[in-house]
């Protein structure tokens, strides 16, 4: 045993930089999904019968296909194609954006369709226009009431950001299985690599209560009896 | 909003590398195949074959830098331009040479089965017995070891891995009687864990080369002229030893 424990210390300041790159991954695909979710939520409540469609397209599309194959897609094919020189964290990040791009749309789009439509006509009433009525009344009402169903995004990225390494990214995964091949201490090893997986889950998922906490409207969203 | 937007974009642009510029080479290494290739305790990419790399890039007067990738994936890394080279123990093969130039061989592989030590299985009983064999994917052993099932009618059931050393793992686990690989990588797993060496599944012998892309001819003869040059200096000696190759 001291020789496993004496593998999990050297190698923990090389885990824990695969760390900071896997937190890294998964801010920017959660900053980016966030993005294109709002985007596409709008699009498919208020857009016309086009818009709708190829955004459905595009929901249907990351949805359906598995985080695994969209990798290879842009990481071998749509990206070099293109010319773009995305390394490997960059595509997992963008990869990654687009898809939860497609949950977080239709977390906004229930979130959206909640409010009570008689909002708009008040809004009308007092001269706002279609588009300040959205940006101004609906948007800041259906974020907040998404924030509990869009931290389940934060740790389903995070998991899913582990497929990075097939694609040779830095982060955590990739980093312990190297570590293990050199020294044959693969379960103490994993075991680490699991830890720093829950720690991640729940820093984030504690930082997202604190914010749906700060965010929230007195009176409005209520915690159970509170 | 756009001030966000533009930080990005620079973000973005400033962490791409497309390893196209004449004077720096990326080079794709499997991390998961010591002592050819490996991360050392520091973080730092290691073994033989990233040292001899280095030393060819010095006399090139080029800079090196190595890329780990999954190894399914490496040739195909090559051919989209996110690497420039392997150098990372890949076994000359006519399949390979369909895709990719390699250079010269400067290594000479066997590939073998590694058991459980004090294991009383044979080769023949490997091959005959209908036992499970572990090799790593996208390997040529394990294309041979395929192709053998049918070719010579052995009995074996193959099961892929990542890496060489996961099926080391699964053996000392009991899901596969032994696994095949290099010699050099058997001998470093033997060396670590509770397994030996058996002996040659059979497979001919194997070179290693580095590879290139088909259109970069020019650089074939660089690495080229620097290899023979490195192979005929006393350093090569001197890696051989450092990795325990000459065992």
């Amino acid at each position: 045993m001291p020789s496993s424990i004496s593998t999990v210390i050297d190698a923990l300041p090389y885990l824990m930089s695969g760390f900071f790159n896997t937190a890294a991954i998964v801010l920017a695909a959660m900053f980016f999904g966030l993005l294109l979710g709002v985007n596409i939520a709008v699009g498919l409540v208020y857009g016309n019968r086009i818009l709708r469609f190829f955004l459905g397209l595009y929901v249907w599309f990351f949805r359906g296909v598995p985080v695994l194959v969209l990798l290879f897609l842009f990481y071998f094919g749509l990206f070099p194609y293109l010319n773009l020189p995305f390394n490997a964290l960059v595509s997992v990040s963008l990869v990654l954006g687009m898809t939860t791009g497609a949950y977080q749309a239709n977390i906004f789009k229930g979130a959206i369709l909640a409010l009570p439509h008689g909002q708009f006509n008040a809004a009308s009433a007092l001269g706002m226009s279609h588009f300040q009525t959205i940006r101004t009344i609906i948007l800041p009402q259906a974020l907040r009431l998404s924030v509990p169903a869009w931290s389940n995004e934060y740790s389903i990225i995070l998991k899913d950001s582990a497929l990075a390494f097939v694609i040779g990214a830095p982060e955590i995964m990739a980093r312990t299985q190297f570590v293990a091949s050199r020294t044959y201490q693969h379960l103490p090893l994993y075991i680490v690599a699991g830890l720093l997986y829950f720690l991640l889950t729940w820093l984030g998922v504690a930082a997202l209560r604190y914010f749906e906490q700060r965010v929230q409207i007195p009176g409005y969203s209520h915690h159970g009896l509170q | 909003m756009i001030r966000i937007c533009f930080l990005l974009l620079s973000i973005v642009l400033f962490t791409t590398n497309q390893a196209s510029a004449a004077d720096k080479l990326l080079n794709g290494i499997d991390a998961n195949f010591p002592p050819f290739a490996f991360i050392d305790k520091t973080g730092q990419p290691s073994g033989f074959d990233v040292e001899a790399m280095n030393w060819i890039a010095e006399d090139m007067g080029v800079e090196v830098s190595h890329q780990p990738i999954e190894w399914d994936g490496i040739i195909t890394s090559l051919l989209t331009k996110k690497i420039d080279i392997i150098a990372s123990g890949m076994s000359i093969t006519a399949q390979r040479a369909k895709q990719v130039n390699f250079t010269l061989p400067y290594w000479i592989i066997k590939n073998v089965f590694v058991v459980k030590k004090d294991s009383p299985l044979t080769v023949d009983t490997l091959l005959k017995g209908k036992k499970v064999i572990g090799v790593q994917q996208g390997t040529s052993e394990a294309k041979w070891l395929k192709e053998q099932i049918t070719a010579q009618h052995f009995n074996y059931e193959l099961k892929y891995y990542n890496s060489s050393p996961l099926a080391v793992e699964d053996l000392l686990n009991g899901r596969i009687d032994a696994a095949a690989m290099n010699d050099a990588p058997a001998m470093d797993a033997a060396g670590k864990k509770a397994v030996q060496v058996l002996g040659s599944i059979g497979m001919p012998q194997e070179d290693f080369g580095y590879a290139v892309r088909k259109e970069d001819s020019e650089l074939l003869d660089r690495v080229n002229t620097s290899l023979k040059k490195l192979m005929a200096s006393p350093h090569w000696e001197v890696l051989k030893n450092k990795y325990e190759l000459n065992k």
